[in-house]
């Protein structure tokens, strides 16, 4: 050790008033010495109890670790800060201790976001369906309620005189008959344990919605491209099938959870609310298109139970998806029309169908939003 | 007066007698010199008031580049390691009286913060989702109450988030902090932002002042207490020239607008609705078309006016804020130059702009190559995965990019400036100030984390 180097400057803040000491700092073999400049002894700092604190560049500011005060000793000469730092444990300028803690931390996040990516892909759908089931039919039914105020508040276009709903006026009771006949038929078939509600509305889409608690819309636009009743049955069966699987619901829970996933975990840096969104529809997206298949399936099903064609249902899907489907499929909220109709049509019974609704029917119901 | 011209300010206040003194002032000047080359046209700034800023600007670029990076590896989980280095390097280095303030608090800290706000924000969110679910009065106010709610809690955050880092600050071997009410501040604060956006930004000062009139008699130097004296009228006045000129072409327009359209013949046409709304309102009104036109130009003129005077209005308000800061006998003035953090946002520009040529060149190069592999097979799940994979890493980048430009270049000088721009009086107090005070928790940090309110 080199002899003048074992004491040296430095400047102390006793913790307790904001007075400032120059003192003298003496290296003894287990703890330093601060002494005032007039040889009073002001502290005897273990080495073992020195820390480091945060200091510009050129200063080592050392405090005690576990001390009810905040004692401070500062030393500018980089020599006899060398001479400290080689003595004490804890004090460590070259941030080794601290790179250990980032690089820890950066392979934690890492093992956490893989986690979340997978308990996003598989455990928020399986936890959505095991909790759906649960949720009690009047709650599911109160949820849909204020789904309803809302969907009808987005799609309603409030022309003048005309009510949203088809069927109401007397030139329609007869569309509307011929509406309740095809559900009876397929209530009757898919025999659930609460009652549907199926209206027909004035929008003009080839589209067909179902709400959480049995709320099933079908928009006019759907009837004008269905060519016959049969088509209009199957797609009123796949709603019926998002109806029994409560997928309104289930969404609802899915959205739930993804956003607390991500929104509450995550993300709070700028860039992160872009990543956060676009992770979150091409889950969603992905949940929604299982969805879909099943409520095919179950709608080519019931098609089959209720003695109709569903075939039909794949001749209409195939007529609304048309050739093309424009866009990425990781962002398409059901799967690609060939594939349904394909697998529609393997479901369809080979044996011989009656149609829902004779002629006359039919063409009431083609009437049902008046014109 | 060069920065330095006055000779280290830390002399006044020191005594040399066991000979350390004069070598340690050479040496600390010796270290020193170089960051004042670093530093900002600092020409004309005194610091005869003891307040210099260290911080090398390469180190903070080299410190934000890194946190921008592990940022991004980390999906955003090092943001509190990173608050915590910034912080470490503004306090570290900004030196009053020659005494280096410093930063206690620690990543952990504020990540347990965080965690508490998350415990805490769960049912808040939950009761909000739930509440707008009722069909009945409930659902109907529940957007505006949820809002209401998590404005309060957001400035209840940021008085708390107040308190943990004056506690986390260290001077002569002191620590500040803070007392009052968070929730009395919350309500007060909230009740005055209702105020400033009815009186469309006119009673802003007042709230300034009357906001930090409330968090600095709260504040404590040790047993030193602090207070705030800067008028809200002088801010008004000062700032009201800004104000005309940004909203004065608004005005202008909507008036015109109002003159000359003829409401009732409008009204009548929407009530009567129809497929062809818009050709019948130009039919009814043929002036409305320029009218539009008009009061859209306005509106541009009025939102670069408010982008170019932003600066100016920054450097008012800091100047302004600075000069108002007491401690006991401590009085603080600030010689803030408007054309300093003109400088500091043309630097931003520069830097900005150089960036987004890299990052178009980038995203070309990249954009080409994914063209050329669609073209050549198929459009398949997995390319569109990496093709959306790349877009958001794209986007991800740039976003941080400009952000972290922002902070080293606009944020740091705004720092530098304020600090450099001090002139401090009645230091002598500082032989004698008594500790007080302890650390608080790291909640409103996390609170104004999780809620989007937060700074440094």
């Amino acid at each position: 050790m080199n002899a003048p180097m074992a004491s040296g400057a430095g400047i102390y803040f006793d913790g307790v008033t904001s007075a400032r000491h120059d003192v003298l700092v003496v290296l003894k073999p287990a703890s330093l010495h601060i002494s005032s400049r007039d040889g009073h002894l002001l502290g005897e700092w273990p080495y073992q109890e020195l820390e480091e604190l945060s200091a510009p560049a050129n200063l080592l500011r050392l405090g005690r670790r576990n001390s009810t005060v905040l004692e401070r000793l500062e030393i500018s000469d980089p020599a006899f800060a060398a001479e400290i730092d080689a003595r004490a444990a804890l004090v460590d300028r070259t941030g080794a201790l601290q790179r250990r803690q980032r690089l820890a931390v950066v392979g934690w996040t890492l093992g956490a976001t893989a986690s979340l990516l997978l308990v996003a892909w598989f455990g928020v759908p399986a936890i959505a369906d095991r909790l759906t089931p649960l949720l009690p039919a009047a709650i599911e039914r109160k949820l849909g309620d204020a789904v309803d105020v809302q969907i009808r508040g987005m799609l309603d276009s409030r022309r003048s005189g005309v009510p949203f709903d088809c069927g109401k006026a007397t030139s329609e009771t007869a569309g509307r008959a011929a509406l309740d006949k095809i559900i009876r038929r397929l209530e009757t078939a898919a025999a659930l344990p609460f009652a549907l509600r199926t209206d027909v509305v004035r929008r003009n889409e080839a589209n067909a919605i179902a709400l959480p608690g049995g709320q099933v819309y079908v928009f006019r636009g759907l009837i004008d491209k269905a060519d016959n009743a049969d088509e209009v049955a199957g797609v009123i069966a796949h709603e019926i099938g998002h109806v029994a699987h409560r997928d309104g619901t289930k969404a609802m829970l899915q959205g739930a959870g993804l956003s607390f996933l991500f929104g509450m975990l995550l993300g709070d840096f700028v860039g992160g609310g872009a990543v956060v969104v676009t992770a979150k529809v091409i889950l969603q997206s992905s949940y929604t298109r299982e969805a879909e298949a099943a409520a095919d399936a179950y709608g080519a099903g019931l098609m089959n139970k209720a003695g109709g064609d569903a075939r039909a249902l794949a001749v209409i899907l195939d007529k609304i998806g048309g050739a093309t489907e424009p866009g990425m499929k990781i962002l398409l909220n059901h799967p690609e029309t060939k594939a349904r109709v394909a697998a529609i049509n393997k479901l369809a019974a080979g044996r011989a169908s009656s149609p829902f609704l004779d002629p006359a029917e039919w063409t009431a119901l083609k009437h049902i939003c008046g014109s | 007066m060069s920065p330095h011209g006055t000779g280290p300010p830390e002399i006044p206040g020191r005594s040399c007698k066991i000979g350390r003194c004069g070598a340690d002032v050479a040496q600390r000047s010796a270290s020193h010199y170089p960051c004042s080359q670093m530093s900002l046209d600092a020409g004309g700034i005194a610091t005869g008031g003891g307040v210099r800023f260290l911080g090398q600007r390469r180190s903070y670029w080299r410190l934000l580049i890194r946190g921008a990076m592990l940022l991004m590896l980390t999906l955003g989980i090092y943001r509190f390691w990173l608050a915590t280095d910034v912080r470490r390097f503004l306090w570290s280095n900004s030196e009053i009286d020659g005494e280096p303030l410093e930063y206690t608090g620690t990543p952990l800290e504020l990540l347990l913060g965080f965690l508490i706000a998350i415990a805490i924000l769960i049912p808040v969110y939950a009761g909000i989702f739930l509440a707008a679910l009722d069909l009945g009065l409930l659902g109907k106010i529940s957007g505006v109450a949820g809002f209401a709610a998590l404005a309060i809690l957001g400035q209840y955050a940021i008085f708390r988030a107040r308190r943990y880092r004056l506690t986390r600050t260290i001077y002569r071997g002191l620590r500040f902090h803070q007392e009052g009410s968070a929730w009395a501040y919350a309500f007060r604060a909230v009740a005055w932002w209702v105020v400033t956006a009815l009186t469309i930004g006119l009673a802003y000062p007042f709230q300034m002042a009357s906001l930090e009139r409330y968090k600095m008699r709260n504040t404590y130097y040790g047993d030193l207490a602090g207070r705030f004296e800067a008028s809200g009228l002088r801010l008004l006045l000062r700032g009201l020239p800004m104000w005309l000129l940004v909203f004065a072409p608004i005005v202008f327009a909507i008036v015109i607008l109002v003159g000359t359209v003829d409401w009732l013949a409008l009204a009548q046409v929407i009530a009567q609705g129809g497929d062809d709304v818009m050709s019948k309102i130009e039919g009814s009104n043929p002036a409305l078309g320029a009218a539009i036109v008009f009061a859209m130009l306005m509106s541009g003129v009025s939102v670069t006016m408010a982008a170019l005077l932003y600066p100016a209005f920054q450097a008012v308000t800091l100047r302004w804020w600075c000069s108002g800061l007491r401690f006991g006998p401590i009085e603080v003035r600030s010689q803030l130059r408007m054309r300093n953090v003109y400088g500091a946002y043309a630097r931003f520009v520069g830097y900005a702009l150089a960036f987004s040529v890299v990052m178009g060149i980038g995203a070309a190069i990249v954009l080409g190559t994914i063209g050329a592999v669609a073209n050549i097979g198929k459009m398949t799940t997995a390319s569109e995965i990496v093709a959306t994979v790349a877009a958001l890493i794209g986007y991800v980048i740039t976003a941080l990019g400009y952000s972290t430009i922002y902070r080293a270049t606009v944020l740091l000088s705004l720092w530098q400036l304020g600090m450099e721009s001090l002139q401090l009086s009645g230091l002598s107090v500082l032989e004698k100030v008594k500790a007080t005070g302890q650390p608080s928790s790291a909640i409103g940090e996390g609170l104004a984390d999780a809620l989007n309110v937060g700074s440094y």
